[in-house]
């Protein structure tokens, strides 16, 4: 157990909450996979490829801008909405005749769809790799009781809990967030009752975009964006939604914590495997509670 | 219906994993060019046109044409040289069946191309089977030209026993005893990372490992595991990554400090490519090792190559993948005209200590092992208020004969 005593306090809280901040990413992409398959029942695995065109948005945004840093904080607000455009777009002219299918056959579209939405990629942005440059106020470190943390890891720990938090206001305290709730409980009786349900598919679709879309911006300045950056995603959100529970939000802020605190602190532990951890995590979370930590909605 | 959701995901994340960054095929038609009275000499690109690495398929794919377009100017043997291209897809399985197509369908004359080692052996194997001469001139495994080296393989990049020897050289002269290892989980990671640390091993033998950490090739945050190597705290940090993650690693190690802190050293860290995208905002005083630079060496020759190519490529520079397929392409013309035949032996007799001059001075093709002996510069990251990206600065250059192993190492290798 030599290893154990190199293992300091600060090196601990350095590592939790790096990963902890890592998970934030996780679970504001993770939401809205899980929201969409909560409230829609696609598994969509488009769900990736938005999540890289956000990036790609959000480099082309802070570009334009030049060395002026509000660049950055426009592309965090835009990014998500041009992602939504494309989502809706998509969601009224393809997925909306789909809902009725099974499961393979969504799966395998928006799988296509990922492909497709891989190669426009490609054609606008060019196969280069690109990077972004967080704004003069994000960059540097801050000391956290001691610990010297970076400032956009920091920053990424105040973002996350905030769309948590927003996520909550909607689902539980607006209409139409209630609609979708309930929607995904019984979409036969909410069209019953005279609500236009196509529609609010639509809406509950673009959230699930707007959450791709800002979790793309978001993570532009921590990498370089390439191509294939949506395969990464998009793996370890599926694995965040189903370890969480299958549609249900705040098992996506479980799963992502789970998976990206394992990650950071198992990397602590056993640096050349650290890969491990968190699909080892997920492996007996499985074993465990098949279903899922929290309640699924399946 | 949970159940079946379960087994299409699982089956989903499988396939997601399985086809990698597959995007789509990219098979670029062959250029027509008005048949001769001898027959044209037909090279097989097998490269990766999708996905991260698709970069370095692209500007390898332009140096390769810009050396066609003044080599066909005077032909070779009364011909010309045309190529047809496939795209691998950065997977070894997929090389393998698109080279085979190549020999089989289009009955190409060499093989060459290849960023992916795991390809390139493939490949390699495949064409001591089928006696076709094989060039690779992107992927940098050293067992391409050196424990699996046969006769139809040639490198003309330089591989990481080379880029480690040379790293090595300059890290044994830093007063640095503590080290730690880190770098991306794959086959160029560990034999740049073994090439380097046995060699520095050699050279200075007080240094000692203090660990090693290693990531999944595309894992998309880094800093976890900067800070863990930044609070083990060792003397100097040898990285070992490529591609985008190169890119990744630099913009971590700038944005968290640690680039301040810790001196690290990453062979390719000074490429322009690697470089460009981060813009004003990269890490100064990264130690790197290259073999490919547009403004270095500042020579006639080289100037001559980056304004040809700049004039052909709306003024992108070249990148080392450029230059490497440009000088194959001179090294395939010449050894044609030297053997004075279109027959894969002769070829192969003429490829064995041929010389020729390149935008880097005179280079040879080693008769004992098939490597490309080629300068390898050793530089550090700046910052010049001229540039709008850094640059590698006190650039040293290691001469190639001085990094590569002897031919009697390689024979043992192969031996065994």
């Amino acid at each position: 157990m030599e290893f154990l005593q190199q293992i300091t306090f600060d090196a601990f809280l350095s590592q939790l909450l790096v990963g902890l901040s890592r998970a934030m990413i996780l679970f504001i992409v993770s939401a809205g996979l899980s929201f969409i398959l909560g409230v829609l029942r696609v598994p969509n695995v488009a769900h990736g490829s938005l999540y890289m065109i956000g990036a790609f948005a959000a480099y082309s945004i802070t570009n334009a801008f030049g060395s002026n840093p509000a660049g950055f904080w426009v592309a965090l607000v835009v990014a998500p909405l041009i992602v939504a455009l494309v989502g809706l777009v998509f969601e009224r002219v393809l997925l909306s005749h789909l809902y009725q299918r099974e499961h393979l056959m969504l799966i395998l579209f928006t799988f296509a769809t990922m492909l497709i939405l891989n190669d426009l990629v490609k054609m606008v942005w060019g196969a280069e790799y690109r990077s972004v440059n967080a704004p003069a106020v994000l960059a540097g470190s801050v000391d956290v009781f001691g610990v010297s943390v970076p400032r956009y890891n920091a920053f990424l720990l105040v973002i996350g809990p905030l769309v948590a938090l927003g996520m909550w206001l909607f689902t539980a305290k607006t209409k139409i967030g209630k609609i979708a709730r309930a929607a995904a409980v019984d979409r036969e009786m909410v069209g019953v009752l005279g609500i236009n349900v196509s529609w609010i598919f639509a809406i509950a679709f673009m959230i699930g975009c707007v959450l791709a879309g800002l979790g793309g911006a978001l993570v532009a300045p921590t990498l370089s964006l390439t191509l294939g950056m949506d395969h990464t995603i998009i793996i370890e959100a599926f694995l965040i939604v189903t370890i969480g529970g299958l549609g249900n939000i705040w098992g996506a802020l479980i799963g992502a914590l789970l998976f990206g605190v394992t990650q950071s602190l198992g990397l602590l532990v056993l640096p050349q495997f650290a890969v491990v951890f968190p699909y080892a995590a997920v492996v007996i979370v499985l074993l465990l509670r098949p279903t899922g930590l929290l309640k699924s909605v399946w | 219906m949970r159940r079946t959701l379960f087994v299409l995901i699982a089956a989903l994340v499988v396939s997601v994993m399985l086809i990698g960054c597959a995007a789509q095929p990219t098979a670029a038609p062959a250029p027509t060019v008005a048949p001769q009275a001898a027959r044209a000499i037909k090279v097989g690109i097998v490269d990766t046109y999708s996905g991260p690495p698709a970069a370095y398929g692209n500007d390898a794919l332009n140096g390769f044409k810009l050396a066609l377009a003044e080599i066909n100017k005077e032909g070779v043997l009364g011909a010309k040289i045309e190529f047809v291209t496939r795209d691998d897809k950065f997977a070894p399985d997929t090389g393998l069946s698109m080279a085979k197509e190549l020999v089989l369908q289009e009955k190409v004359d060499i093989l060459a191309g290849t960023v992916n080692s795991a390809a390139s052996l493939a490949i390699s194997a495949y064409a001591l089977e089928n006696k076709v001469p094989f060039i690779v001139w992107t992927a940098k495994s050293d067992k391409v030209t050196g424990e699996k080296g046969h006769r139809y393989a040639f490198m003309t990049s330089e591989n990481a026993v080379m880029a480690g020897f040379a790293g090595a050289q300059a890290l044994a002269k830093k007063p640095y005893t503590k080290f730690w290892i880190a770098g991306e989980d794959y086959e160029y990671g560990h034999s740049i990372a073994d090439a380097t640390w046995n060699s520095l091993k050699k050279i200075k033998p007080e240094v000692q490992l203090m660990g090693q950490t290693w990531w999944k090739t595309g894992e998309p945050d880094l800093v976890p595991y900067l800070t863990q190597v930044s609070s083990a705290k060792p003397d100097m940090v040898i990285f070992a990554t490529g591609g985008s993650g190169m890119t990744n690693v630099l913009k971590v190690a700038k944005s968290t400090g640690f680039s301040d802190k810790i001196p690290m050293w990453i062979h390719t860290a000074i490429d322009y490519g690697v470089l460009k995208p981060l813009g004003a905002n990269g890490p100064e005083g990264v130690f790197g090792t290259m073999d490919y630079f547009f403004y270095y060496p500042d020579t006639p020759a080289n100037k001559a190559f980056v304004k040809a190519y700049q004039d052909a490529y709306n003024n992108a520079y070249p990148s080392f993948a450029s230059f490497h397929a440009y000088t194959t392409a001179k090294l395939i013309a010449a050894a044609y005209k030297k053997a004075g035949a279109l027959d894969k032996e002769k070829f192969i007799d003429a490829m064995e200590g041929l010389q020729i001059d390149t935008p880097v001075g005179q280079v040879e093709m080693r008769a004992c092992d098939h490597q490309l002996v080629l300068p390898i510069f050793f530089g550090v990251t700046k910052k010049e208020a001229q540039n709008e990206f850094l640059t590698a600065t006190d650039i040293i250059a290691v001469a190639g004969k001085d990094v590569m192993p002897a031919c009697a190492d390689i024979q043992k290798l192969r031996g065994k």
